[in-house]
């Protein structure tokens, strides 16, 4: 009689104090506005309005404040994360998993559909632009983590030599640039998908060689004061130390100006406002920018580079610029293929496109 | 709104527990009614008035086949028939109307457009508790609700409003008279919510993922196959089961005793023995409202068949309105009829053999009842015998298999009676029973929090009563 009665007063006040107090918690805290953790701001209490109530709308928002509002968000984050990987033992948690300190998102299968879009696209600014203009292209391919990560640990993985072989198939008329065997896990940050710049220098040497430009510079490594947590880090919300973002300075990289042509502006490689930002890898060239010019007043050959990139071209671009007057930067994933003509000059110049596979793999926004 | 989901746990829950605790006892069943109206108009405020308007029908053709039943039996008849039709037609026109569109269209080549009526959530539930309602009031089992507020609260009770169980009015008239929640069954209550929310969210919903993954696979196998009919068996389980459950613990905390709806299935050794198991409170619904009525077992054999072929065809159309719940259902009426000519003597003789039988069929059944045609089902069916040259496994097969081994595992011995007899156990000796009286309560408080942080994450959280 006297356990029962434990275990009834128990579970009405554990769990009634659970459930009133985050409900008290949840009503009376006021509404962060973004998740630094997520890199996403937050839904905000929708206006209750006759209409948004009739037509469903507020319940729907309301739902999405109230998911994204709850007091301690990020760690009912972590606790179902270590749920899942820890006590039910899946091995991925939301397409996210842990080797090591390194986490990865689980890039399978290869979509075969996807690269021939790529290829598609390419091709297309090869005819429109490159064929009759006597520039020299290339195309190098950049492994994603898994590469690295997923076969050897059991986790499903994409076949990175058929991946290339398809690309190589389509894209005759570029010279391919091999850079697989330059790299290896550590040149990646452990809770991001990109590469580390102050690790692919080597990879910088073997692109401009094979475009028949020699780089000689050496560079300072610094390190941003604060610490980085990669866009991994939120999604996956495992507890993981973070780590710290170097940069390199020093010769052509100090001197260039960066012209962004989204907002006519001009401005420097490094942008500090970003590295103090959500996401600190937009200190490379301010991220994701559709159009952007490096000048370098350092080097008067007149050579030119043109690098169709997505988002890894932001940090190896900076060491491109020595061997180069200018090096113009376009992401066809935020600037129409038909409008490039308007804005660069594709006569007698290096082009290089330069791609992750996990951009290539998922092609449908290459426009 | 969802039990499972955070406006409902942490918003809706705890303020209609304090205005329905505070309330004098006269009006906790208007704050019931008025909660369960705010929870069924939530997403979907247009269609509380088919609910209203039902409950108005109910509540009026109640009254009047009631006055007229011993005065005047024919009128009382013409009444009750009016209420049916009233049900059957809103049914029908919300669910059926397409269905009965692409039907026509695809046998005569014509090409009426269809009408694309959204499905009112919980249409099929509480349209069955209106009709068994006004059926009993007929055969005077039950007395007509003259209070307007408490069969509103009947019918429109938040608990088990859109997924059951199905209650039956005579099973819970007194209780909507007068009914008490004591601490106990407060507790109870809120340890079955909990248990049953844990059940959707942590095994339901997880297995989903796997179900979800598979459709989207290019690289199908017999291994992926059985693991995705298995997957979708457990799911269906926990995730039907697990609205019962917590359909059935606040029912506790409010005072009611709902009746139970399932008693571990798939320990089945036949499929007779399955669908007493199964979905209880829809079985005896038809077997009660439908089977009995025509006949039920009191009829010649081919009668008796031809009954179950009608039930079992109405029980497959009333989980979704398409062909491939009509086979559903008589897919099971063929495996019933043989029991009942000369299959149930022999299985019971042979206990593994005949819960590998029952469990196979019902996995066949539910890759069916999961497919949204026809082709799909038996292209599903095919690539688990490794029809059409499908590899017997992918290292991507044995990589979801390794991630869900866990949760496979905990929800197949969820779905037998043992961990229940475990906990009885433990809970009933000396020194286990103080411990327990501890320990259980922390459980459920750590379930909840992970339950939680689950739903806080935006995890999978499929809804799978929009068709019933």
């Amino acid at each position: 009689m006297q356990k029962n009665s434990i275990r009834i007063v128990l579970t009405t006040v554990l769990l009634g104090i659970f459930l009133v107090g985050f409900s008290l918690w949840a009503a009376l805290k006021p509404a962060d506005a973004a998740s630094d953790a997520e890199r996403r701001t937050l839904a905000q209490m929708p206006a209750l309005t006759g209409q948004s109530l009739l037509s469903g709308t507020f319940a729907d928002r309301f739902e999405d404040y109230a998911t994204d509002q709850f007091p301690l968000r990020d760690e009912f984050r972590t606790l179902k994360a270590l749920t899942a990987t820890g006590l039910l033992r899946q091995r991925d948690n939301n397409g996210l998993y842990r080797v090591g300190e390194h986490l990865a998102k689980l890039e399978y299968p290869m979509s075969l559909q996807s690269i021939d879009h790529a290829a598609d696209r390419f091709e297309a600014l090869y005819d429109t632009y490159l064929k009759d203009s006597g520039s020299r292209v290339y195309f190098s391919l950049i492994p994603d983590k898994n590469y690295f990560m997923a076969a050897s640990n059991g986790y499903p993985s994409i076949d990175y030599e058929a991946f290339a072989g398809a690309l190589k198939a389509r894209l005759t008329n570029m010279q391919y640039i091999d850079i697989f065997d330059l790299l290896e896990l550590e040149d990646y940050y452990r809770t991001d998908a990109h590469w580390r710049q102050e690790r692919i220098q080597d990879v910088a040497a073997r692109l401009a060689d094979a475009m028949g430009v020699t780089l000689t510079g050496s560079y300072t490594q610094k390190t941003l004061e604060k610490p980085f947590y990669g866009v991994y880090y939120g999604q996956a919300a495992l507890p993981i130390a973070p780590e710290p973002m170097s940069y390199l300075t020093g010769g052509a990289i100090d001197t260039a100006t960066v012209y962004n042509y989204e907002t006519d502006t001009t401005g420097s490689i490094y942008n500090a406002e970003k590295a103090a930002g959500r996401d600190p890898y937009e200190m490379f060239l301010s991220g994701s920018v559709s159009l952007l010019r490096i000048d370098n007043p350092q080097n008067t050959s007149g050579r030119r580079l043109v690098v169709f990139r997505d988002s890894f071209g932001s940090s190896i671009a900076p060491l491109l610029v020595e061997g180069y007057s200018t090096v113009t930067l376009v992401d066809i994933r935020y600037l129409a293929s038909n409008r490039l003509g308007n804005y660069i000059d594709f006569t007698d110049c290096d082009v290089l496109f330069l791609y992750s596979t996990g951009v290539l793999n998922h092609s449908d926004t290459l426009k | 709104m969802l039990f499972s989901s955070i406006p409902f746990l942490y918003y809706f829950l705890p303020l209609t527990l304090l205005c329905y605790f505070l309330a004098p006892r006269r009006a906790k069943n208007a704050v019931l009614l008025f909660f369960s109206l705010i929870f069924y108009a939530w997403g979907e405020p247009k269609y509380v008035l088919f609910m209203v308007a039902s409950i108005l029908q109910g509540y009026l053709f109640g009254r009047l086949v009631e006055k007229y039943r011993t005065k005047n039996p024919r009128r009382s008849k013409l009444f009750l028939t009016a209420s049916v039709l009233f049900s059957l037609l809103l049914l029908g026109y919300c669910k059926y109307t397409d269905f009965f569109i692409s039907s026509v269209n695809a046998v005569t080549g014509l090409s009426i457009p269809l009408l694309r009526i959204a499905l009112p959530i919980g249409i099929s539930f509480y349209t069955f508790q209106i009709l068994s309602y006004v059926v009993d009031v007929s055969r005077g089992t039950v007395a007509a609700q003259r209070n307007l507020i408490d069969l509103g609260t009947y019918i429109a009770m938040f608990p088990q409003l859109i997924a059951g169980p199905i209650v039956r009015y005579a099973d819970i008239e007194p209780q909507l008279r007068e009914r008490r929640s004591t601490p106990e069954m407060i507790a109870a209550g809120t340890q079955r919510f909990v248990l049953g929310l844990a059940k959707k969210v942590l095994i339901a919903n997880v297995l989903y993922q796997l179900i979800t993954t598979y459709k989207a696979t290019t690289e199908p196998s017999v291994l992926f196959g059985w693991m995705y009919a298995v997957a979708y068996l457990l799911h269906i389980y926990f995730d039907f089961s697990g609205y019962s459950d917590m359909a059935i613990g606040l029912g506790k905390i409010f005072g009611f005793t709902f009746a139970e709806n399932f008693n571990y299935p798939y320990i089945s050794r036949s499929i007779t023995e399955f669908w007493r198991r199964w979905h209880m409170s829809l079985g005896s619904w038809f077997r009660d409202y439908v089977y009995i009525p025509m006949g039920g077992n009191r009829v010649p054999p081919l009668r008796r068949y031809l009954n179950i072929l009608v039930v079992w065809m109405l029980t497959g159309l009333w989980h979704g309105a398409d062909w491939n719940f009509v086979l559903w259902g008589l897919f099971f009426a063929v495996f019933l009829m043989l029991e009942k000519a000369f299959l149930l003597k022999p299985l019971q003789k042979l206990p593994v053999i005949s819960h590998i039988y029952t469990l196979l069929l019902v996995t066949v059944s539910f890759v069916l009842f999961d497919s949204s045609r026809l082709s799909e089902a038996f292209l599903q069916l095919g690539r688990m015998f490794g029809a059409g040259g499908v590899p017997l496994y992918t290292g991507e097969a044995l990589y979801y298999l390794g991630s869900y081994a866990v949760t496979f595992i905990i929800a197949i011995i969820g779905a037998t009676p043992y961990p229940t007899r475990w906990m009885q156990k433990l809970s009933a000796g000396e020194r286990t029973g103080r411990v327990m009286a501890v320990a259980a309560p922390v459980v459920l408080l750590l379930l909840l929090a992970v339950v939680t942080a689950y739903l806080v994450d935006g995890s999978f959280n499929p809804f799978l009563y929009f068709r019933f």
